[in-house]
């Protein structure tokens, strides 16, 4: 079985690499109309992929949250199942794949250079605290990815705009108009925030659970509330300062940066309770 | 007060431009709290290690704050400053939003102003139009009310106190926050099997009791009675260690469970949690004729995750000093069959010095004895003993009400949308036509209400 689940691993992360390669010669060439191959190759890359998944479960005895390989997987799982939700309510958003799409590739293939060795669950991971905690973390990071592919259209979209004026380019002309991603950034960011909060609460109750409090000021928590705190100015910028359009998409981009780091990248520098997992 | 200056201090402290400051200021300190060390998160030891090594940042940070950064002044006044802003904030929404709540009817010159604006001409009466508009309007989800020709129009209106209730949350969070570390216990009670101990500032280990608590202990009586190194619960899921606690109070039975990782007990308002173990041989000093000179349990502690366990300790009041190791046989790290299964004994290994000078150097099973000058030291029994983290922290249920009050209020203001439609009916009386101008807007997300706007119109134009 742990053959198989790696085939298809392997199925899944050649497909979405085909899908964002796809994703990024239909942007630079303009080609709209051969997206759907793109979005053919995530949805057969993600029929392998649930596949995969299921079964290194079924081997593991436990869900994929114990080393950086399952961990990956996960996020990277998330990240297709939100976009394609996204696009299939916001058609027009669907180039934003090649940025998002891109992403979910370089995740599994970065899962693969981790060690795909079954390491039991240590038995402070059994809580249901925990599911909800890693559930709503992939579900924050998917929807913020999201929110970078949009930014990142609409920067090209108005950086074109203000070079060219309003020529018509069918490409441009067929994403959605500036204001109307600029409100769906906020829209994907705000389900973010969210999430995270509720990523946090769960943290909260379960660190309570083995460890006696509910907050320590870990590196991985204190990190995670760096991340709610810089998505919380973002919408109060967004909300109040009348920060909108290209630096809200330039704030959206770059602090991804910062929730990848807390999400996956605490272990590298930091020594803590979370840390062990997160490296291995 | 001058009301000038008080004034500058509403305006100061109503400031979002502060807000933004004071949230960037408390992420840099955070940044900063995690990679110096914090002395609150390093056993003692560890820090003092790294202060050791790093003697000339160590005097630095220390002097600064820095080393307990989470709660130095620096941070604390930082997050009051920022308790403070929000409070001041969160009276001027929540006013201003009470204000919305009211809904006002608008003429057609502010109609005209808005984004989502248009005109609509009808040879209808002017009544027909209202009822006709009431009633697709309602329809559509909007709750109207109408004065003379004016309409307002309004869908998910609750939404307006969304920011306000998200920061009075904020509000209630940091407040509970504080109500808990001001009164929390916590402390480390270390009970060897069979042992009896009372919930006593004195019995534990280690002690750290906020401002309030003032010293509330209930000391009630927390007995060990059985520890398991290799836990299997009912489902046959292996928990790691546990340790079955039991409480009494008054001399009464109070409550009893197995504490294991994931799987804490509580008992009025204190909660246990497993923590370190080790095994505590009972080493007894004998006279010549056999009686009883001293002797204690020596907790032994597992240092290298070895199942080794070892200890320095004193030999009564005869001046020597011993150091031991001490496991159990048949330990098995692997395999299909638990370590319950297997008889195990236990093997001690000893050595003894008298004024730094090795006097004893050997391996005793139980019950064996070794004779020292007059007198015998017999290895006489062992047993396990285990840490109990006990806290007792009464703002824990306040501050997961505060998460899930701040879950709600963040849905309620990013996804229950206010849409405000304001109508005034004009009728010309020369052409005997009737102007219907409409507007609309929606607090957030407001290009994506434009298309429900749209929509709404053309539904309205077909049915007029």
């Amino acid at each position: 079985m742990g053959q198989i689940d790696h085939i298809l691993y392997l199925a899944a992360t050649t497909l979405y690499g085909l899908s964002s390669i796809i994703y990024i010669y239909c942007f630079v060439f303009r080609k709209e109309d051969r997206i759907s191959y793109a979005q053919y190759g995530v949805l057969a890359g993600l029929v392998f992929h649930s596949v995969s998944i299921a079964l290194r479960w079924i081997e593991t005895g436990h869900g994929p949250y114990v080393n950086m390989y399952e961990v990956l997987s996960k996020y990277a799982w998330f990240c297709a199942v939100i976009f394609l939700l996204a696009q299939q309510k916001y058609p027009k958003i669907k180039s934003a794949g090649f940025a998002v799409l891109s992403v979910t590739f370089l995740m599994m293939g970065f899962g693969m250079t981790y060690s795909r060795d079954v390491v039991p669950e240590s038995t402070s991971l059994h809580s249901y605290w925990l599911i909800a905690h890693v559930v709503f973390a992939n579900l924050a990071f998917g929807s913020i990815l999201v929110a970078v592919g949009i930014a990142a259209l609409y920067i090209l979209k108005e950086r074109r705009s203000v070079k060219k004026g309003n020529t018509d380019d069918p490409f441009y002309d067929r994403l959605p108009a500036l204001n109307v991603m600029d409100d769906l950034m906020y829209r994907f960011v705000a389900s973010g925030l969210l999430f995270l909060t509720i990523m946090i609460a769960a943290g909260a109750i379960w660190a309570n659970q083995t460890w006696g409090r509910y907050w320590g000021w870990d590196p991985t928590e204190t990190w995670s509330l760096v991340t709610w705190f810089m998505y919380g100015i973002c919408l109060h910028l967004r909300m109040n300062a009348g920060w909108s359009g290209r630096r809200i998409a330039w704030f959206i981009i770059f602090s991804i940066i910062i929730l990848a780091f807390s999400l996956f990248g605490i272990g590298y520098v930091y020594s803590g309770l979370h840390t062990d997992y997160l490296t291995t | 007060m001058d009301p000038t200056f008080e004034k500058k201090i509403c305006t100061l402290f109503q400031s979002r431009k502060l807000a933004v400051i004071l949230i960037t200021l408390i992420i840099l300190l955070s940044i900063i709290g995690t990679h110096i060390p914090q002395k609150s998160q390093l056993k003692p030891d560890v820090y003092n290690t790294w202060k050791n090594n790093h003697p000339g940042e160590a005097q630095i940070y220390e002097t600064l704050g820095l080393t307990d950064l989470f709660s130095s002044f620096i941070f604390l006044d930082t997050v009051l400053l920022l308790f403070i802003n929000t409070l001041f904030c969160t009276k001027n929404m929540l006013g201003n939003a009470l204000q919305r709540l009211k809904g006002r009817f608008q003429k057609k010159e502010y109609i005209s102003r808005l984004e989502n604006s248009t005109v609509i001409q009808t040879s209808k009466e002017q009544n027909d139009v209202i009822s006709l508009l009431i009633s697709e309007l309602r329809t559509l989800g909007y709750k109207t009310s109408q004065e003379k020709n004016c309409i307002y129009a309004e869908k998910n209106g609750f939404g307006t106190l969304g920011t306000p209730i998200f920061h009075l949350c904020i509000l209630f969070f940091m407040l509970s926050a504080l109500y808990g570390s001001m009164g929390r216990m916590e402390g480390d009670m270390r009970l060897i099997e069979g042992q009896t101990l009372s919930e006593d500032h004195g019995n534990y280990m280690y002690i750290n009791e906020g401002p309030i608590f003032n010293e509330n202990h209930q000391k009630f009586n927390i007995t060990l009675e059985k520890f398991y190194p290799d836990y299997y619960d009912e489902s046959n899921t292996q928990r790691g260690a546990a340790g079955k606690l039991s409480i009494q109070r008054d001399g009464k039975f109070a409550a009893t469970d197995i504490v294991y990782s994931n799987h804490l007990m509580t008992y009025g308002g204190y909660t246990f949690l497993g923590n370190v173990y080790g095994m505590a041989p009972l080493l007894i000093l004998r006279n010549q004729d056999g009686s009883v000179n001293s002797g204690s349990y020596i907790t032994a502690s597992d240092t290298d995750d070895s199942r080794r366990y070892v200890a320095m300790f004193d030999i009564g009041e005869t001046g020597l000093e011993g150091g031991l190791m001490v496991y159990m046989t048949a330990n098995l790290t692997s395999g299909n069959i638990a370590e319950a299964d297997v008889e195990q004994t236990p093997v001690l290994f000893l050595k003894i010095f008298d004024r730094g000078t090795e006097i004893f150097d050997g391996k005793l099973g139980l019950n064996d004895a070794v004779q020292l000058n007059d007198k015998y030291l017999v290895f006489s029994d062992i047993k396990y003993w285990s840490n109990f983290y006990v806290v007792k922290d009464d703002g824990t249920l306040l501050v997961y009400a505060g998460f899930g009050l701040i879950t709600l209020s963040l849905m309620i203001m990013f996804f229950i949308i206010p849409k405000r439609l304001w109508v005034e009916i004009v009728s010309d009386e020369k052409t005997g036509a009737t102007e219907i101008y409409i507007g609309g807007r929606a607090d957030r997300f407001r290009s994506l209400f434009e298309e429900e706007y749209c929509s709404l119109i053309d539904h309205i134009k077909e049915r007029l």
